[in-house]
């Protein structure tokens, strides 16, 4: 499902982030990846998703490269991607179904459908009474939530989350570490996520890859 | 050698400036053309919301400034020209004033004032928190979602507060020519009439096909190119006035001289 060769990354200075990288993840498979803040893995993530372009190297999903090319805009709808951030990535003029609900719009689901999956996806996060507000009227938790319901309205066949875990109340935690197993169980999803290693994680067939800032990055066999 | 380095800096920023304008311009068509039948509600709702904020919320201030504009040529013209015993040029002067150069020009300077500053900012602000890579990552297309209808709504809102305009300052011309020299509406029209041609029509379409463009894609530029932080806000903003003011003059003395000359 995910390729990675020789990927390098700049920092924002300029310097070199990640040089080297190689990473390969089968269909279904699930990829976490560790490291300090600031090692570049909310980065790596965007790249992976084809938002932001790395300096060298190629990324393929699906068999389809999108580094070297046209990132994001190379799947077209092709392959589903659902990018959860640790913070922001919800639009501050919808409101939050209408972020929920908007991918799917565009991807031309009927609305019928498009209703049940957005309601099904709030309701899981218990969403539904705050369905109507806009994310600046809402706690961090809660656009936390919108996020990964999102995701999970998408049904996506690649899950990238970044930080999916930090700060979290135990019970919020709790709720979203039981999507993490559905999507990490699920052999038609394949999961990357991305965390700086102070929560301890438990799922099934989980690799974990460390990233170190600056640093030449090798997959380990 | 220095010199020439100097010299060579803003040069290559000047061609890329211009490089990613044109880049912007041609990516924004091609995906207004791609737009699917099943995406055009989505896509309509943003271009109606640009409408209302860019063309509706600003009838007002187009109003007031046309009205006044209209009057104050009117009684300047009309001064110098019954000094000369040509009272019945006072529709040449208020077309050649009002409809082919200070309709359009005002109007978009209005519109740069108000919305290509909110476009700048709003761009900028969804570069921080994530919004663009967002729609990206989830297979909706930015050009299709952000600029399709951002330039559609300036375009319609441009084109209606230029028609605005000009009908409001003509009204405003009118009215102290009645109240202040007698002048009749049927005598004030036809000097007006006679001096329009299909050339004034043409002028003011390609104008506004032109401005709008100048006004959303600066704003574009200015705005996704934020990347670290909100200080960067309020310096897009202005370096999109300025850029913009100077874009549309510029586009407006090239289609007089094209025109006209």
């Amino acid at each position: 499902m995910l390729r990675i060769h020789d990927l390098a990354l700049d920092a924002p200075d300029g310097g070199p982030l990640l040089s080297g990288l190689r990473l390969h993840v089968p269909a279904g498979g699930n990829l976490l990846l560790e490291g300090p803040s600031g090692c570049g893995k909310s980065r790596l993530l965007k790249v992976i998703a084809g938002t932001e372009r790395p300096r060298s190297g190629t990324v393929a999903i699906g068999g389809e490269a999108i580094w070297p090319g046209r990132g994001a805009f190379t799947l077209a709808g092709r392959v589903r991607v659902g990018l959860a951030f640790a913070r922001g990535g919800l639009l501050a003029n919808l409101s939050l179904h209408d972020n929920v609900a908007l991918p799917l719009r565009f991807q031309g689901v009927p609305a019928g459908q498009v209703e049940h999956r957005v309601g099904e996806a709030l309701d899981s996060f218990g969403l539904a009474a705050m369905a109507g507000l806009r994310p600046h009227a809402v706690s961090d938790g809660v656009r936390r939530f919108a996020n990964l319901a999102r995701v999970l309205a998408l049904a996506p066949s690649l899950v990238l989350l970044d930080e999916p875990l930090g700060g979290l109340e135990p019970r919020d935690g709790a709720m979203v570490l039981a999507l993490l197993q559905h999507w990490a169980a699920d052999p038609g999803c394949t999961l990357v996520l991305a965390m700086d290693g102070t929560h301890s994680l438990v799922l099934p067939e989980v690799r974990r890859f460390q990233l170190a800032a600056s640093s030449h990055a090798q997959e380990p066999l | 050698m220095a010199w020439l380095a100097r010299l060579g800096t803003p040069v290559r920023g000047f061609l890329e400036f211009l490089g990613d304008q044109a880049h912007l311009v041609v990516r924004t068509l091609l995906a207004g053309l791609a737009l699917r039948l099943n995406q055009l509600e989505v896509v309509g709702a943003q271009t109606r919301l640009q409408i209302r904020f860019t063309g509706l919320d600003a009838l007002w201030l187009v109003t007031g400034t046309a009205l006044l504009l209209g009057a104050v040529t009117l009684i300047q013209a009309f001064t110098q020209l019954s000094g000369l015993g040509a009272e019945s040029y006072i529709g040449v002067l208020m077309v050649l004033i009002i409809l082919r150069e200070l309709g359009p020009l005002l109007t978009a300077v209005l519109v740069i004032g108000r919305s290509s500053t909110a476009i700048a900012a709003e761009l900028g602000s969804m570069q921080l928190n994530d919004e663009v890579d967002a729609l990206a990552a989830h297979g909706v297309n930015p050009y299709q979602y952000l600029l399709v209808p951002r330039w559609a709504g300036v375009l319609v809102s441009l084109f209606v507060l230029v028609v605005f305009f000009d009908t409001t300052a003509l009204a405003g011309g009118f009215l102290v020519a009645r109240l202040k020299y007698g002048i009749s509406f049927g005598y004030f029209m036809d000097s007006v009439r006679q001096s329009l041609s299909n050339r004034d029509f043409l002028a003011t379409l390609v104008k506004v096909a032109l401005f709008s463009g100048a006004i959303t894609f600066h704003a574009a530029h200015f705005g996704l190119r934020i990347r670290r932080s909100q200080t960067e806000i309020p310096q897009a903003v202005t370096r999109t006035v300025v850029t913009a003011l100077l874009a549309v003059f510029l586009l407006d003395g090239l289609v007089a001289a094209l025109l006209y000359s």
